[in-house]
């Protein structure tokens, strides 16, 4: 197919259009002399076209013949076309020199790529064959010829450039894919795509592919690339990494020009030179050299060297013969001796250090890095049942290893006697005495009892719990001697004993009302006349001052006092004084004429001092910071501790400021108590901790007491001179400790444990709930929450 | 304003370097490099702020010097690495080139050859720094000589071990410095007191080593031209320092015939004697001599110390010039007891002097020809085929005194009776010749070990040995010593816990009838007892709680006497019988007094024992609780030693005490 039409553009298209004048004119009078060359120049022009295609398809030389035949065969089936054009070609040829004619046809197979063009070009040549001026007579009645205007042809001679006919550039052709042309050549016209088949064309192309089909499209063309016959073969021996020439053999058999055959025509006839049958005299001059040389002994015959002289003998002497120390700021750290072997390594150690069964398991199963000893003690009756240690290569390696890889450290060995570490603590004998033994135990409450107080005489305990009674309870027999339900609903919550000794007063809290209780029938006469004739001074106090703001408006009280009501004071309670919420802590002034009491959940009016002797309250602090857990006044001062949940605050009543912030550290205080001194106070937190604070010393605990296992729920110290305070706690024991505070301010307090008490039960996971101490004896009444009372001495 | 210093620059930062950066330093390989550690003795160190060092990095860094780094850049041996290293690429050229020929010739001419004479000077600048390093030297050497030549171990290296192995015995055999050797269940262990520094090293039991695993030769190998070098300098010291000529004449036509020790010739240096060293010939007659004061200068400051103190006790010696140590004797009876050597070098060299020894084909020779020869013995014979260089190699030598044996004796009965008319032949277990003593190889170890000769009688052939201890273990204060009777040693009312645990145990046995379950009640009871001082009672369960948990322990209090119960319960008991005698009184009837069983004797022995332990138990947890953290936690170390101490002697004597009662048992029935 690609022959004929490029023969044919080779014809059409080196025809200059504007040339053409005179070398029309100049075919009428060639053509006799062209006409009888014709078949000489003809097959010139076959043999330039033969040469170019195989300079296009490089290496095909096979081809050339066939090419040739279609040729042949194309002009056959079309020689009327044909013919004509090759004439018409050769006319014009005979015009030029043989390189543009190469040239020509060059271009002219180049041009295949735009077989649509064709129809034009084949019209631009029928025009061109015209000529291209039109003759009509002027205003003078002459002959004007009109001419064309002239197509320059700016292509024609530009034979160095390669030429490309599509003018797209190095973009895909698939960017065309929409358009009905496929690129624009040099001019600016669209190439138009070649006419492809129809569909069924294609699926029958695909279906049966033909030989030499490569899938591909020309990228020149735009046609489907096909592969003939001999490109195949080409491909195929490239592939085997063969010659492409056919009948190359890459093995000839060799040629012997040079052999030891006499040949009859001898290449050189030149004779032999006499250097090949001589002796050579510079040779034996040279081996006479060594002939002497061998004769004086200067050369040795070889032999081998023997084991012994290959061994270089080893030189010793006296390193050390003028030996100087290490200087003493080396350094250097000598390696550790390994230690000398024990009872346990030996053949047959004593039979005592031989493993029982699970000491031997335990060893096997332990990993080797794991194990004590790397040996497992093993007895032998005999030194020649003794095998061989499996390990001593890898122990002696492990230590080589420990020589040049391990760090060496010098470590101090602790030599500490354990004994000189221990403080010397006083005799517990010398501590004596303390609560060591339950001694009564009181029963009869229902429910927790939640309270418990010494009455200052130190014959009475009283108590409170949840079952709203107050009973009074003779402390050497254990019996129940008094008692009254303040309250149906509420729990009485504190007890407190007034601290004088002159008079017996009770002060109870049960819900938001505080009683103060003279217990009729169990005083004697005049104390309990003394007791009543107290509770009595303040009535009427409170009515003849009236405490008013500025605009005139009577305030609320803070606290109602009343006679708690007939049923009630025939039993000696006598005074009910009520505040805004419920009470918890009741504590006394050490004189007898202030209370402090705490109610946590009223926020302003948590804290409350009651004057006794005017029947009065007053809230101290407007705003309180934290949530008030306890109160209590200095022993001496008139200062006034108010614990929160974090922090102890204390205030000098005098003054009205604040004094001190203690900070426990304690995550919820459960209750404090000051020491008689004034200087100490231990804190309860329920977090498990006893905090010995010293005042002088810092806000910071001076001891942290860690040893009970649930909450502490209260602390108290010993009032009457004994060195003891004690705590309760949730996991049902007191514990009792020695705190010794010196006068001297250079000395810290002792702090000494003595003794856990064991004997309340837990319920619910309350244990002791209060504790409190003999006024003078060191014996000290705990609540439980077991609805006992135990007084331990 | 002082400038501001730039952090790793100076001080810790500077003092040490890294393993990788002095690799880079040095420029030379890793393998290179530890070579050169193993050397020069460069080991790493660890600085004390880890951090700063590292520069603020906690990666597991190893960190060596930077001046011993710094030093070694001016090893001679730095440049005979590079040196064969540059033949290395020749050889390796020639090989790839397929010349072996070529680099055979390489590696012969051009390889260089590493000296490291100048190393153990540096490494021991004096010759007490070298001994006191022989330890390691000579375990290894002893190893190597040992072992078979194998691909990674020449045959050479081992010849050269073996040879200063011997030549060093051949010192201690000489000089008599030999102190103590140990049969241990990985090999012998000898120690030698050369110059005054303690020489303790182990060699192993002649069997194929195993070598398998993970041991890289090339290491060992490193260790071992060192020690070679070291040994063999040592060895030349130690010579000269006794007269005689190094190296010694070695006999290699002896040695092949397995002479080992007698392959060698010691010679004096200025009487030149042919004698055979194994027949004792040697002119070493000022040896020991030096040896002796050697020791004696050794233990001279001891004595000048002592000599003030108990000036009057000293007894009047009337030939000041005895080489023997005077014996001091405390006059007052509380003044300290030095220790002092007990006997002197003399003795010890004579041990065995009077005796001809012939040791039976069963024994390891090697080890007992050393110490036979290292303590007096001069005529040492075996049987030959054990090798040359016996004394005799005839068993029925007549002058020979103990044999050695290490068969059982078969009866007279079994003995097969030798027919043919073949001369009678003295052949153990056969017959026995009269007067010659027959012993067990462990004889001779302790008798070294005891400085005398023992009994023979217990180590007759086929009799159950005496155990054989370590002579290196002096019993601390708490620990559990074999040599002392186990009365001496236990707790107060330990023996009755233990008796009354043993009744339960053996009662449960009978319980059960069933000889595993026994078993393993016995062992349970074990377990629970192991740790000793706690209480084994079951009353004070809340102190076992205690010991589970030692944190809380620690911080927990418990008070003085927590078992307010018990004493009430005893009080209780008291009351009871009280009550009793006072019905009986009513009554009119005698009340039989309570039989005390020896049970009840015991437990009141071990609740008295127990109560005390666990008063003064209760002292010291008062005491703990009273301190600061700090110390409370120094203190629990210092305890943890002791507490593991006290456990481990507890199940020893635990153990023996169930090893008596089986062997009483067993000799009742």
């Amino acid at each position: 197919m690609a022959p004929n039409p490029r023969k044919r553009k080779a014809v059409t298209r080196d025809v200059p259009a504007a040339s053409n004048s005179e070398e029309e004119l100049a075919d009428g009078l060639l053509d006799g002399i062209l006409s009888h060359s014709e078949g000489e120049s003809d097959a010139d022009h076959e043999e330039d076209a033969e040469s170019d295609t195989s300079s296009v398809i490089e290496g095909l030389s096979d081809e050339d013949e066939e090419d040739e035949e279609d040729g042949a065969a194309f002009s056959d089936t079309d020689p009327k076309d044909g013919e004509g054009d090759i004439r018409e070609q050769m006319r014009k040829l005979t015009t030029r020199d043989a390189t543009v004619r190469l040239s020509g046809v060059d271009h002219a197979l180049d041009r295949d790529s735009r077989p649509l063009a064709d129809g034009e070009l084949d019209e631009q040549d029928d025009e061109s064959l015209q000529r291209n001026y039109t003759v009509t007579t002027d205003a003078n009645g002459n002959p004007r010829y009109l001419y064309r205007e002239i197509d320059p042809v700016y292509e024609s001679d530009d034979s160095d450039a390669p030429e490309t006919t599509n003018t797209i550039g190095n973009i895909p052709l698939t960017y065309y894919d929409e358009y009905p042309h496929i690129g624009y050549d040099i001019n600016g016209k669209k190439i138009q795509r070649p006419a492809k088949g129809e569909a069924l064309d294609a699926l029958l192309d695909q279906i049966d592919i033909p030989k030499g089909w490569t899938g591909l499209t020309d990228p020149a063309t735009g046609k489907p690339l096909n592969l003939s016959e001999e490109e195949l073969d080409v491909l195929k021996r490239l592939t085997r990494n063969e010659v492409v020439e056919d009948g190359y053999d890459p093995y000839p058999e060799m040629v012997h020009y040079f052999s030891g055959k006499l040949e009859v025509m001898p290449l050189s006839a030149a004779p032999e030179p006499k250097r090949r049958f001589v002796p050579s005299k510079h040779e034996a001059k040279r081996v006479m050299k060594i002939v002497k040389a061998i004769r004086e002994g200067r050369i040795q015959p070889y032999k081998p060297p023997s084991e012994e002289e290959e061994e270089e003998e080893r030189v010793y002497y006296d390193v050390w013969a003028d030996e100087k120390p290490r200087p003493e700021n080396s350094m250097h750290l000598a390696a550790p001796k390994l230690p000398p072997p024990g009872y346990d390594a030996s053949y047959h150690p004593p039979r005592e250090y031989l493993p029982d069964k699970n000491e031997e398991a335990a060893w096997l199963a332990a990993d080797e890095e794991d194990r004590e000893k790397d040996y497992l003690p093993k007895n032998y009756e005999a030194l020649r049942k003794v095998p061989g240690y499996e390990r001593f290569v890898k122990e002696r390696f492990e230590r080589s290893l420990d020589l040049y890889l391990a760090p060496r450290v010098r470590r101090n060995k602790l030599n500490i006697d354990p004994e000189s570490l221990l403080p010397k603590l006083p005799n517990p004998e010398d501590l004596k005495p303390f609560p060591t033994t339950c001694a009564a135990i009181f029963r009869g409450q229902e429910g927790r009892v939640r309270s418990v107080s010494f009455d200052p005489q130190g014959i009475f305990v009283a108590s409170g719990g949840d079952d709203g009674y107050v009973r009074i309870w003779e402390l050497l027999t254990g019996r129940q001697v008094w008692n009254v339900k303040l309250s149906d609903e509420d729990a009485v919550d504190a007890v407190k004993w007034r601290p004088t000794k002159d008079a017996s007063i009770l002060a109870a809290a049960a819900g938001e009302s505080v009683y103060l209780i003279v217990p009729y029938s169990i005083l004697s006469p005049d104390v309990e006349q003394a007791s009543r004739d107290i509770l009595d001074a303040g009535w009427g106090y409170a009515a003849s001052k009236p405490s008013t703001t500025t605009n005139g408006v009577t305030k609320e009280p803070p606290g109602k006092w009343a006679r708690p009501g007939g049923k009630f004071e025939s039993k000696g309670v006598l005074v009910q004084a009520t505040v805004r919420s419920m009470v918890k802590i009741i504590n006394w002034h050490r004189k007898g004429d202030y209370f402090a009491t705490v109610s946590p959940r009223g926020q302003s009016s948590a804290v409350a001092i009651h004057t006794l002797s005017k029947h009065l309250t007053q809230l101290p602090f407007r705003r309180l910071k934290g949530i008030a857990q306890t109160a209590q006044f200095h022993p001496s001062k008139a200062i006034f501790f108010v614990a929160t949940r974090n922090t102890i605050r204390s205030y000098d009543l005098a003054k009205q400021e604040l004094v001190k912030i203690l900070q426990p550290g304690a995550k919820w205080i459960s209750s404090i108590d000051v020491h008689p001194g004034g200087d100490n106070i231990i804190v309860g937190t329920y977090d498990k901790r006893l905090l010995w604070h010293d005042l002088d010393l810092s806000t910071k605990p001076y001891k942290t007491l860690r040893f009970h296992q649930e909450a502490i729920r209260a602390v108290r110290f010993h009032q009457g001179g004994l060195p003891l305070f004690a705590d309760a706690s949730d996991d049902g024991s007191l514990q009792i400790f020695h705190g010794k505070v010196v006068g001297d301010l250079m000395e810290n307090a002792t702090i000494v444990p003595l003794k856990v008490l064991k004997g309340h039960k837990v319920k619910s996971r309350l244990g002791v709930m209060d504790v409190d101490w003999h006024p003078r004896e060191p014996w000290c009444v705990s609540a439980g929450a077991d609805g006992t009372c135990r007084l331990w001495n | 304003m002082a400038k501001i210093q730039k952090k790793g620059n100076s001080g810790a930062a500077k003092n040490y370097i890294t393993r990788t950066r002095a690799v880079k330093k040095l420029q030379i390989s890793l393998p290179d490099f530890r070579r050169l550690c193993i050397f020069k003795g460069i080991y790493p160190r660890e600085p004390r702020k880890k951090k700063k060092v590292s520069k603020g990095s906690t990666a597991a860094t190893t960190f060596y010097y930077t001046k011993d780094i710094q030093y070694l850049l001016h090893e001679p041996l730095l440049a005979k690495f590079r040196e064969h290293k540059a033949v290395a690429k020749k050889i390796a050229k020639a090989l790839g080139r397929g010349e072996a020929g070529d680099a055979a010739r390489l590696e012969k001419n051009l390889a260089p050859k590493i000296k490291l004479d100048h190393i153990i000077k540096e490494r021991y600048p004096t010759f007490t720094d070298a001994l006191r390093d022989l330890d390691d030297a000579l375990s290894m050497l002893f190893l190597f000589a040992n072992l078979p030549s194998s691909q990674h171990v020449p045959a050479k290296t081992i010849a050269l071990c073996q040879k200063l192995c011997h030549e060093f015995e051949h010192y201690v055999i000489t000089s008599h410095s030999l102190r103590r050797s140990f049969l241990s269940i990985k090999g012998i262990y000898y120690q030698a007191t050369i110059q005054g520094q303690d020489v303790l090293w182990l060699v192993p039991y002649r069997f194929v080593q195993r070598t398998g695993g993970d041991i890289d030769f090339r290491i060992m190998g490193t260790f071992v031209e060192f020690y070679t070098t070291l040994l063999g300098f040592v060895n030349y010291r130690l010579y000269t320092s006794i007269g005689l000529v190094y190296p010694p004449k070695f006999n290699a036509d002896l040695d092949a015939q397995g002479a080992e020790l007698s392959a060698f010739q010691i010679e004096g240096k200025s009487v030149a004697t042919n004698g055979d060293a194994s027949h004792g010939d040697v002119s070493a007659t000022a040896n020991p001599e030096a040896q002796a004061v050697a020791d004696r200068i050794a233990a001279a400051p001891i004595a000048e110390e002592e000599q003030p103190d108990t000036a009057q006790a000293v007894q009047a010696v009337e030939d000041e010039n005895t080489e023997t140590i005077d014996k001091f004797e405390a006059v007052a009876p509380d003044a300290d007891v030095l220790p002092q050597p007990s006997a002197s070098s003399a003795e010890v060299a004579s041990l065995f002097a009077p005796y001809t020894i012939y040791l039976s084909r069963e024994t390891p020779r090697a080890p007992l020809e050393f110490i036979l020869k290292a303590f007096g013995c001069k005529r040492v014979g075996w049987d030959s085929t054990l090798g040359d260089g016996a004394f005799t190699s005839n068993e029925s030598d007549a002058s020979i005194t103990h044999q050695i044996v290490d068969r059982t004796s078969i009866s007279s009965e079994e003995a097969p009776e030798i027919v043919d008319g073949a001369a009678p032949k003295v052949q153990w277990p056969r017959s026995t010749m009269p007067g010659r003593t027959y012993v067990q190889p462990q004889w001779v170890w302790d008798c070294i070990n005891q400085g005398k000769l023992l009994r023979p009688d217990l180590y007759a052939p086929g009799a159950e040995l005496p155990p054989h201890l370590s002579p290196w273990v002096k019993a601390k204060k708490g620990e559990y010593d074999p040599n002392l009777p186990l009365q001496a040693q236990e707790l107060e009312g330990e023996a009755e816990a233990f008796e009354d645990e043993e009744e339960v145990a053996s009662e449960a046995e009978e319980a059960s009838e069933d000889a595993d379950d026994a078993d393993d009640a016995m062992e349970s009871d074990a377990s629970v007892e192991a740790g000793e001082g706690m209480q084994v009672d079951g009353s004070d369960d809340e102190e076992d709680v205690d010991d589970d948990e030692p944190q809380v322990a620690a911080d927990d209090f418990e008070g003085f006497d927590s078992d307010a119960e018990s004493d009430v319960s005893e009080g209780e008991a008291a009351r009871l019988q009280h009550q009793r005698e006072l019905e009986a009184e009513a009554t009119g009837k005698k009340l039989e007094p309570e039989v005390e069983t020896t049970k009840s004797k015991n437990a009141a022995v071990r609740k008295k024992a127990e109560k005390k332990r666990k008063e003064e138990q209760e002292e010291r947890d008062r005491q703990k609780m009273m301190l600061s953290n700090k110390k409370r936690k120094l203190l629990k170390r210092i305890e943890y030693g002791s507490n593991k101490r006290d456990a481990e002697a507890e199940s020893l004597r635990r153990k023996k005490r169930r090893l008596d009662k089986a062997k009483a048992a067993s000799e009742a029935v």
